[in-house]
């Protein structure tokens, strides 16, 4: 009976408050309707960080497994993805810290986006080649961080100026001005790119 | 060209996802027709496009979502307690009332009559204790809170502070004078107040003490008793045996 209710609540775009609200009463598959909903968007996220694509996919679990034990402390779930994209970020500060502290162990194997040349890239959808899958990573992993997930948000998760903006608890104003100078940077930056595709 | 500020516009609502669908064939149609509009629209959806693709999942979302329920516990932890109503008899409720009127009595003499009189214990009393070398990790917890926080150079020290030292960590207490206080190891050290003054209790572990000469006399209490210091360097142990 829950499942088909879950179901039924991720073919109506259920928002995050409900979902959130139905897993804090034990329904389990609505969080994974959750994890459907931002399971890119923070693998995403997790690549603007770290250079490694699986690794990023386990930062992204962890994040939603962290993410669901903590629930009931999630003040105002409609900011469930804001709240979200913190975890995700600090898990990936975790990751980082962790491999500098044990460069050589077994088992440290988070790679900063910085060193991205040293590692190949898992994911290569077509229309780019790795090089520069690698270039578009490195260019937004050196965009200020809240640009970062602003970008993520918008380009990756597809959500709008305004959803973003519901999502931090933020006004669409400032969304949109932060939005805006995010576009030129990557416009300024991915321009060789650009040049590159189109010759 | 003023016309093509409109699209510009466009082109913008288009890249914050805002754009609606008439607009969209609008911006389109005038695409077709306009060199420098058709290359500022091309250019911000390869954008969007290009990050698209370089942070797409391996993983699909659908899988990762299955995946991730198996692993769920049944409920989220740290459940808040649900609140039942309390339901009081008459007799109880006289009971009760009759204690709040006395303890609320009790709290009134002794605010009236100490008027004048700071509180004993003022709530978080920062002490002229600093921090010095931190080796490893050493955890701090305030007087009245559970929650642990690492030590650092910076810390400020309050009355009634524990000092937890994990192993393999060291961390130096700076006290007002010269004196200082090593935590070893695997050690706790409280700060306490014992006749209106600063007093150490070491619940477990070891310590050194290096104080100035001369000093003021010196303690630290243990479980299984308060030690006075006579010299200037001393070394006191807690164990369970």
């Amino acid at each position: 009976m829950k499942n088909t209710m879950t179901e039924q609540l991720k073919r109506t775009k259920t928002g995050d408050e409900q979902l959130v609200r139905a897993a804090l009463r034990g329904e389990t598959s609505a969080f994974g309707a959750i994890v459907e909903r931002y399971w890119t968007m923070i693998v995403a996220l997790a690549l603007t960080k770290i250079g490694d694509s699986a690794e990023a996919e386990d930062i992204a679990q962890e994040s939603f497994l962290k993410a669901y034990s903590q629930l009931h402390a999630l003040r105002k779930p409609s900011r469930f993805a804001g709240w979200l994209s913190k975890i995700a970020l600090q898990q990936c500060t975790n990751s980082i810290r962790r491999t500098v502290r044990c460069k050589t162990a077994f088992g440290c194997k988070a790679i900063p986006v910085e060193d991205l040349d040293l590692q190949s890239a898992q994911t290569n959808p077509p229309g780019l080649s790795e090089s520069q899958i690698h270039f578009v990573r490195r260019t937004v992993g050196q965009m200020p961080e809240k640009f970062q997930q602003l970008i993520i948000m918008r380009f990756v998760a597809g959500l709008s100026a305004v959803q973003i903006a519901e999502k931090l608890g933020k006004r669409p104003g400032t969304i949109r001005v932060y939005l805006h100078r995010a576009y030129n940077i990557l416009r300024k930056d991915l321009a060789p790119l650009f040049e590159e595709v189109e010759s | 060209m003023k016309n093509c500020e409109k699209f510009q516009n466009l082109i913008e609502k288009y890249l914050d996802g805002m754009i609606a669908e008439d607009e969209l064939s609008e911006l389109q149609k005038h695409t077709q027709g306009c060199p420098s509009c058709r290359a500022e629209f091309e250019r911000g959806a390869f954008m969007e496009d290009a990050v698209k693709q370089a942070f797409s999942s391996d993983t699909s979302a659908e899988k990762a979502g299955a995946s991730l329920v198996v692993r769920l516990p049944a409920e989220p932890d740290d459940k808040p307690l649900t609140r039942r109503p309390i339901v009081l008899f008459a007799g109880m409720r006289a009971a009760v009332a009759a204690g709040i009127l006395f303890v609320t009595g009790l709290f009134l003499g002794f605010a009236l009559d100490r008027n004048d009189e700071p509180p004993a214990v003022p709530f978080r009393v920062e002490v002229p204790i600093s921090v010095g070398r931190i080796e490893g990790t050493v955890l701090v917890g305030h007087e009245g809170s559970n929650v642990w926080q690492p030590l650092d150079a910076d810390s400020k020290v309050h009355l009634g502070d524990t000092f937890h030292s994990t192993t393999k960590s060291t961390c130096v207490l700076k006290l007002g004078d010269q004196s200082t206080l090593e935590l070893h190891q695997n050690s706790m050290l409280v700060l306490e107040t014992f006749n209106g003054e600063t007093q150490f209790r070491l619940d477990h572990g070891e310590l050194d003490a290096a104080l100035e000469s001369p000093h003021p006399p010196f303690y630290i209490s243990t479980p299984h008793g308060r030690v006075e210091a006579l010299g200037t360097e001393f070394t006191v142990k807690v164990t369970d045996k």
